[in-house]
């Protein structure tokens, strides 16, 4: 018998703590009850937030929001910080290669004024450093770093450039001036082999000529001496072939995730707690091991559902694949209450959702993969993956999430869109959701909600 | 069967009472949109009875549309104005493949299958350059009717260019066009033109004919001429075209009922 599981808000996962614990929840040292998050570190935002009532959400969130007090107990054993910025899944691989290193990804930060509803006044503060209102969210990287409360000072901070995010490059350039050196490598634009130029094939169904993938390889071959020299290892080969195999260990557990979840005929997990667990992706929120086992323990809780009949949205829900991250949390939560579900994402880094090919030697491997990101490419290549993976988990609608300011490719949304209409067929539409979109929730409702009964439409086709 | 549409948009507030059976309009009415928009729909629903000379009791079923649609608690249920104004569009014109539907606040581009059902849709809710409330901004700068601006707006020789993407910049420009010396019909023109533009931005490049314009600015001649010349193609506006929405509304709530 199916059964629809209820979202809980902050104030419902108070009661289900203590009720888990009354069960003898078993929790990780960074557990605890949500609640302490909004208490302790003013991340406002959660009491406006719908969360999934497992232990394995639980554990996802208080893992996610522990990040900065765990980076600082790493510093606190001695351990060294690296910085890893705009690659999004490449930089961090390399590094938990080798003992004593932990990554994280400062662009994180893109979140914290959604979290803390702006409490912290970061984006304001990067306005007087300089980036203003013009550029993406993610410049309360900016501040953060200089009053450091988000995140440790990290010992090396390493940042991909060239084809990547304009707005970024400018905030890291005024990152560096405003005194945070920077160990800068090169990423080229991916562009289509020539005829007859010696091609290299990429995950997610690519290619690229293979001077590109040795221009890539090189400069990853500078960020390698550069970790090994701040961990007082040697990165060889064989350390980072393992470090491959880790990464894959993660990178599979999410793929059966997402295929869990998004091909179910209902969704056993929602959205919010989807975005969340695909981002461990991109740097395992500062702790590999511990991504592997929060990830296990979401998809044993999503194959139990499964197995159950226990659902988050009815078996009616409008299938919807939702591109690019939100600013604002509380946009995945509208989905659902709009009557649809998430039914496959491409959250902007699917090159580190990819395998990473363990048959390469492994920098030649990582080369190839990070220059199959998304961002690199041009936009047709996106759009093609949304339209294969639609397919894949019969999507009926596409979402495009716009992040204001964000400008890494501004006719990228439209490419999508029309890729989409022309292909599939189905409705598109776009969404500009700022970091925290209260007053637009109403007309972000409207146009769910039109898209969802577009869809619904279109099924007595 | 005897059903209700209420469009409660950020300007006004439309009502109709159809009859589906007979598919006949049996009343309409609008208010301006207020705090109180439950108790202004009420009103003016209770009025539109009165003069059908119905009681509620004889309403199959209500539905709710537009902006403060979930304010309105005597409706049924709600429906996005998409699908309602693309369901009273295809009751006017069958043939209708595109609507534009430009209202106080925002504006839609709506494109339709052959049996009317959307296809796709997309909106601008964020900026007002595309929208009515740049025309009644640049009327009330003008200290003029908004209704009176495409009659002012066809004495124009040469439309001036308003180049300015963002309504409180473009009134800054359209203050300076004045101080200038520019005949205010052609800045009428160009407001006009200005906003045809934003909306032939959102409707992109291909745009399936017949088009149809609805929405309150619908009533104002200049704007489908100025919409022609951008999209290139003619644009029909269909009788009352600001009730399209409320239209809509009826007939879904009685087929729904049915």
């Amino acid at each position: 018998m199916n059964a629809l599981m209820p979202k809980l808000d902050l104030a419902g996962w108070d009661r289900r703590y203590a009720e888990l614990q009354g069960r003898g929840l078993h929790e990780a040292a960074y557990g605890g009850p949500l609640r302490r998050h909004v208490d302790r570190d003013r991340d406002f935002r959660l009491e406006q937030l719908q969360f999934d009532g497992s232990a394995a959400a639980l554990r996802l969130w208080n893992f996610l929001l522990t990040e900065n007090e765990r980076l600082h107990q790493a510093r606190g054993r001695g351990e060294k910080i690296v910085g890893t910025m705009k690659d999004l899944g490449t930089v961090p691989v390399m590094a938990y290669a080798l003992p004593g290193l932990r990554a994280f990804y400062p662009d994180g930060a893109w979140w914290t004024p959604c979290l803390m509803e702006g409490s912290d006044q970061l984006l304001q503060q990067a306005e007087s450093l300089g980036i203003d209102a013009s550029f993406c969210p993610v410049r309360a990287m900016l501040p953060a770093f200089q009053n450091g409360e988000h995140f440790p000072r990290p010992d090396l901070l390493i940042c991909s450039t060239g084809a990547v995010c304009d707005d970024f490059s400018a905030i890291a350039q005024r990152l560096e001036h405003l005194g945070h050196a920077i160990f800068w490598w090169e990423m080229p634009r991916r562009r289509a082999p020539e005829p007859g130029e010696g091609a290299c094939v990429l995950p997610g169904n690519l290619t690229a000529p293979s001077i590109q993938v040795d221009c890539v390889r090189l400069e990853l071959e500078r960020v390698r001496l550069a970790l090994a020299e701040l961990a007082g290892v040697p990165l060889d080969d064989a350390r980072l072939a393992d470090g491959l195999r880790a990464a894959n260990r993660v990178r599979r557990l999410l793929a059966s995730l997402r295929q869990a979840v998004y091909a179910a005929p209902a969704a056993p997990l929602p959205a919010l707690e989807m975005l969340v667990a695909e981002m461990l992706a991109i740097h395992f929120c500062s702790d590999r091991e511990e991504t592997v086992a929060v990830l296990a323990e979401l998809l044993a809780e999503a194959h139990s559902r499964l197995r159950r009949g226990h659902f988050v949205s009815g078996a009616q829900a409008v299938r919807v694949f939702w591109v690019n991250p939100v600013a604002d949390l509380r946009a995945m939560n509208l989905l659902e209450d709009c009557g649809g579900r998430l039914a496959g994402a491409d959250f902007m880094f699917s090159h580190a959702l990819d395998l990473i090919p363990e048959d390469l030697p492994p920098l030649e491997a990582l080369a190839r993969t990070a220059l199959a990101d998304p961002m690199v490419g041009p936009a047709t290549d996106r759009a093609a993956r949304v339209v294969r993976e639609c397919r894949a988990n019969r999507a009926e609608a596409v979402v495009i999430a716009r992040i204001p300011g964000a400008s890494h490719c501004v006719r990228e949304g439209e490419i999508i869109r029309q890729t989409v209409r022309q292909t599939l067929d189905l409705p598109v539409i776009e969404l500009e959701i700022p970091p925290v979109s209260d007053a637009m929730l109403p007309a972000l409702a409207s146009r769910l909600q039109a898209v969802v009964e577009t869809a619904l439409a279109r099924r007595s086709k | 069967m005897i059903c209700g549409g209420v469009d409660a948009g950020s300007r006004a507030i439309k009502t109709m009472l159809f009859d589906l059976a007979r598919s006949e309009v049996l009343a309409f009415g609008m208010s301006d949109q207020g705090v109180e928009q439950e108790r202004l729909a009420t009103e003016l629903f209770d009025r539109l009875l009165q003069q059908a000379g119905l009681a509620r009791a004889q309403v199959a079923a209500v539905v709710a549309t537009g902006y403060g649609r979930n304010a309105i608690r005597f409706a049924d249920t709600t429906i996005t104005e998409i699908t309602c104004h693309a369901r009273g569009v295809h009751h006017l014109a069958p043939d209708a493949r595109t609507i534009i539907e430009i209202g106080g606040q925002d504006s839609k581009v709506i494109a339709l299958e052959e049996r009317g059902r959307v296809r796709d849709f997309a909106m601008n809710d964020r900026c007002a350059a595309g929208t009515g409330r740049f025309l009644e901004m640049v009327a009330a700068r003008l200290d003029m009717g908004w209704d009176k601006l495409s009659a002012l707006a066809q004495a124009s020789r040469t439309p001036a260019q308003i180049s300015n993407v963002c309504a409180v910049f473009a009134e800054t420009e359209i203050i300076g066009l004045l101080a200038a010396g520019q005949p205010l019909p052609d800045v009428v023109a160009g407001v006009q033109n200005a906003v045809a533009t934003r909306v032939g931005a959102l409707a992109g490049r291909v745009v399936v004919s017949p088009v149809y314009f609805t929405g309150g600015v619908a009533l104002q001649p200049g704007m489908a001429r100025a919409l022609e010349a951008v999209l290139g193609c003619p644009v029909l506006v269909p009788r009352q075209p600001q009730f399209t929405g409320a239209l809509g509304a009826a007939i879904l709530a009685g087929e729904r009922a049915r």
